[in-house]
């Protein structure tokens, strides 16, 4: 028997295996959950070209893209408000990053009400998953798969910073799981400024 | 607030200003270009620089180690690579339906 095997003893704690990448395990998880969430969405944006450079007729429904303008500016405000409440979780200012946090999870929740509110004028024009006044049928559903994918993202990515929020406020997480979550909410921030220019602004109405 | 959070802070708003701008420029740019094959391009280049931003800065992936950085792009290339195999498929598609040769 080895002389380090010796010197490990029932009191020992058992060998670890080194971290991947010099990161804690649970970001490493984080990002590489990202990275299976870009596929994903990847999959959605291809499909939607697909169908969009195969049409000859594809429809431009958009006459006005405020909504979508506002919703833009709100989540771009709520990625820096994350950030503010990462900086504040960093040096250990819990009350402030908890407000930050809480700040953040309502940029959120007016993002998904503006977002509910485009959808309802969209289906108020006729447009369903399966037919629209203008063109091809697969619009719709493209539309609805594309942009209901990124808010299912938000709204569920809402709900669980609030949870982050409490339980950090609570103790039970620290300055590491704020960041955690900052990589997430960063993440579907991102993508959202992919769907704005592929979904609303290649399909306004001149 | 300390220095180095408020050094950080600034970090972030210059960013998130950046990001502002190139964002109200797509806007601008939707609205004045009706058509155009370019318009994708041009969209596509202004939401990989939004992208890069955000990666380096916003998801401080540029803090990590390069061994990861590494692996992120080289993950991030192949997954955009084979986003782009739809082109042929959806020409052709489309060249069906402009000549009528193919299913409509």
């Amino acid at each position: 028997m080895s002389e380090a095997h010796l010197t490990m003893g029932a009191h020992s704690a058992p060998p670890m295996e080194a971290r991947p990448f010099v990161m804690l395990s649970k970001k490493f998880a984080m990002w590489l959950f990202i990275m299976s969430d870009v596929m994903t969405f990847a999959a959605c944006v291809a499909a939607y070209a697909f169908l969009r450079n195969a049409s000859t007729e594809w429809p431009r429904p958009f006459h006005s893209v405020t909504n979508v303008a506002i919703m833009t500016l709100i989540m771009l405000t709520s990625s820096l408000t994350m950030l503010m409440a990462l900086g504040a979780a960093k040096a250990t200012d819990k009350a402030r990053a908890f407000r930050w946090m809480l700040f953040t999870a309502a940029g959120g929740v007016l993002f998904t009400v503006l977002h509910i509110r485009d959808w309802m004028g969209m289906m108020d024009q006729g447009v369903g998953l399966l037919k629209n006044p203008w063109g091809p049928a697969a619009f719709g559903a493209a539309f609805y798969s594309i942009t209901g994918f990124s808010l299912a993202h938000i709204s569920v990515g809402t709900i669980a910073l609030i949870i982050v929020a409490i339980r950090y406020q609570g103790g039970r997480y620290n300055a590491d799981d704020v960041e955690l979550f900052n990589l997430f909410w960063q993440f579907i921030g991102l993508v959202w400024l992919f769907i704005v220019p592929l979904v609303y602004l290649m399909n306004l109405a001149h | 607030m300390t220095t180095a959070e408020g050094s950080g802070m600034k970090k972030y708003v210059a960013v998130y200003v950046a990001l502002l701008v190139i964002t109200a420029l797509q806007f601008f740019i939707g609205y004045r270009n009706a058509e155009g094959s370019q318009l994708a391009v041009r969209f596509l280049t202004f939401a990989v620089i939004e992208t890069i931003l955000v990666v380096l800065f916003f998801m401080n992936l540029g803090t990590e180690t390069p061994g990861f950085i590494k692996f992120f792009v080289y993950f991030m290339a192949f997954v955009l690579a084979t986003m782009n195999y739809i082109w042929t498929d959806s020409f052709r598609l489309l060249l069906f339906r402009v000549t009528g040769l193919g299913p409509s």
